[in-house]
C-alpha cells in the first residue's frame, strides 16, 4: 500500500468522521417543520374562524347601527318637531310675560294708590274707631240712666194700677150705693138728684222707653194701618212687615203684633223701605212669638 | 505469512490492518450518521422520503 494510499485513507476517515458530526448535529437543532406547519395550520384555522364570526359581527353591528340610525332619524325629525313647536310656545310664553309684566306693573301701581289709601282708611278707621269708643261710653251712660229712669217709671206704674184699681173699686162702691139711694129715694118717690156714676175705664198704660230708642215715638192712634209680618229673626228679636213709606209707614211708628184675637206682641219700626218695614219686637206676650203671617197693626 | 512469495531483494515490509480498521470505523460513522438521520426524519416527519 502506498504511502498516498494511507494518507487518502486517513483524511477521508477525518473527513467523513466531521461531516457526520456536522449532519448529525444540525439534524439534532433542526427545528420540527411538521410540528410548525401544524400550528401555522391551527394558527390559520383559528384566524378565519374569527375572521367569519368578525365578518358576522360587523354584519349584525352594520344592521343594527342602520336600525339605529333609522330610529335615531325618526326621533330628530320628531325632536325637530317638538322644538318647532316649543319654539311656538316659547313665542306664547314670552307675550304672555310681557303682558304680565306690563299688568305687574299696572298692579303695583295700583298696589301703591290703594296702600295710600288703605293708611288713609286706617287713620279714619282709627279716627273713628275712638269716636265710637267715646259714643258707647256716652251710650253705657245713658243706658244707665234710662235703666234707673225704666225702674222708676215701672214702680209708678205699678202705683198708677193700684190707685185705678182703687178708684175703679171705689167708683163701683159708689155706684152700688147710688144704686141702692135710688132705689130708697123710688121707694119715697123722690127722685136722684145726681146721675149714676160710671165707672172709671183704665187709663192706657204707659210703657217703659226701650233702651237704644231715644226718639219719641211717632203718634199712630191716629193712623190705621194694617199688614203682616213676612219675616221674624228671634235670635235678634227683628221682624219684617209687608207695609213700608208708600203706605204710610215711618221710623219709630209703634204696631201691634196680633194672632186671631189675641196681642202676640208690639213692635217699634227701625228701617222703613217704600214697601216694607224692619221693626223690632220690645214687648211680647208670654211663651208667644211672632211669626211669618199674623197680623200687624197701628190700632187694636 | 503473505501466500505469493516475496522476489528476493525487494524491500520487505510486514503487513497491516491498521487502516483497514480505520476504513472500518470511517464507514461505521457514515452508516450510524444515516440511520440517525433516518430515524430523526421518520420520528418527525413519519415518512423517510418525500413530504408528509
Amino acid at each position: 500500500m502506498s504511502t498516498l494510499t494511507k494518507v487518502l485513507i486517513v483524511l477521508l476517515t477525518v473527513f467523513s468522521i466531521f461531516l457526520c458530526g456536522i449532519v448529525v448535529t444540525y439534524v439534532a437543532n433542526a427545528e420540527n417543520q411538521k410540528e410548525r406547519a401544524d400550528g401555522l395550520q391551527r394558527n390559520i384555522r383559528a384566524a378565519q374562524s374569527k375572521e367569519e364570526q368578525a365578518q358576522k359581527d360587523l354584519e349584525d353591528e352594520k344592521q343594527r347601527a342602520q336600525s339605529e340610525k333609522t330610529q335615531l332619524d325618526a326621533e330628530l325629525n320628531k325632536l325637530g318637531m317638538q322644538i318647532k313647536s316649543l319654539q311656538g310656545e316659547l313665542d306664547v310664553a314670552n307675550r304672555e310675560r310681557n303682558q304680565l309684566v306690563q299688568k305687574v306693573a299696572s298692579m303695583a301701581s295700583t298696589v301703591e294708590t290703594a296702600n295710600a289709601a288703605s293708611k288713609q282708611q286706617t287713620s279714619l278707621f282709627e279716627a273713628a274707631q275712638q269716636e265710637v269708643q267715646s259714643l258707647r261710653t256716652e251710650q253705657t251712660n245713658s243706658r244707665k240712666d234710662l235703666d234707673e229712669t225704666n225702674q222708676t217709671l215701672l214702680e209708678k206704674m205699678t202705683v198708677i194700677a193700684q190707685l185705678e184699681d182703687q178708684v175703679r173699686r171705689l167708683t163701683e162702691e159708689n155706684q152700688q150705693i147710688e144704686t141702692q139711694l135710688n132705689q130708697y129715694l123710688q121707694q119715697y118717690g123722690r127722685i136722684a138728684a145726681k146721675p149714676p156714676t160710671t165707672v172709671a175705664t183704665r187709663s192706657t198704660t204707659v210703657q217703659p222707653v226701650q233702651p237704644g230708642v231715644t226718639a219719641p215715638a211717632a203718634p199712630t192712634r191716629t193712623i190705621a194701618l194694617n199688614g203682616k209680618v213676612t219675616a221674624v229673626d228671634l235670635k235678634n228679636k227683628l221682624a219684617e212687615i209687608s207695609i213700608g213709606a208708600d203706605a204710610g209707614v215711618k221710623q219709630d211708628m209703634t204696631f201691634h203684633v196680633i194672632r186671631g184675637d189675641r196681642w202676640v206682641a208690639n213692635m217699634l219700626i227701625l228701617d222703613v223701605s217704600p214697601d216694607r218695614a224692619v221693626g223690632i219686637i220690645d214687648r211680647s206676650e208670654q211663651g208667644m212669638e211672632p211669626r211669618a203671617g199674623d197680623i200687624v197693626a197701628t190700632n187694636l | 505469512m503473505s501466500p505469493m512469495p516475496q522476489p528476493r531483494g525487494a524491500k520487505v515490509s510486514l503487513p497491516s490492518n491498521l487502516y483497514t480498521a480505520i476504513l472500518a470505523v470511517a464507514v461505521g460513522v457514515v452508516l450510524a450518521t444515516a440511520a440517525y438521520v433516518t430515524v430523526a426524519c421518520y420520528s418527525c416527519y413519519g415518512t423517510i422520503f418525500g413530504l408528509p
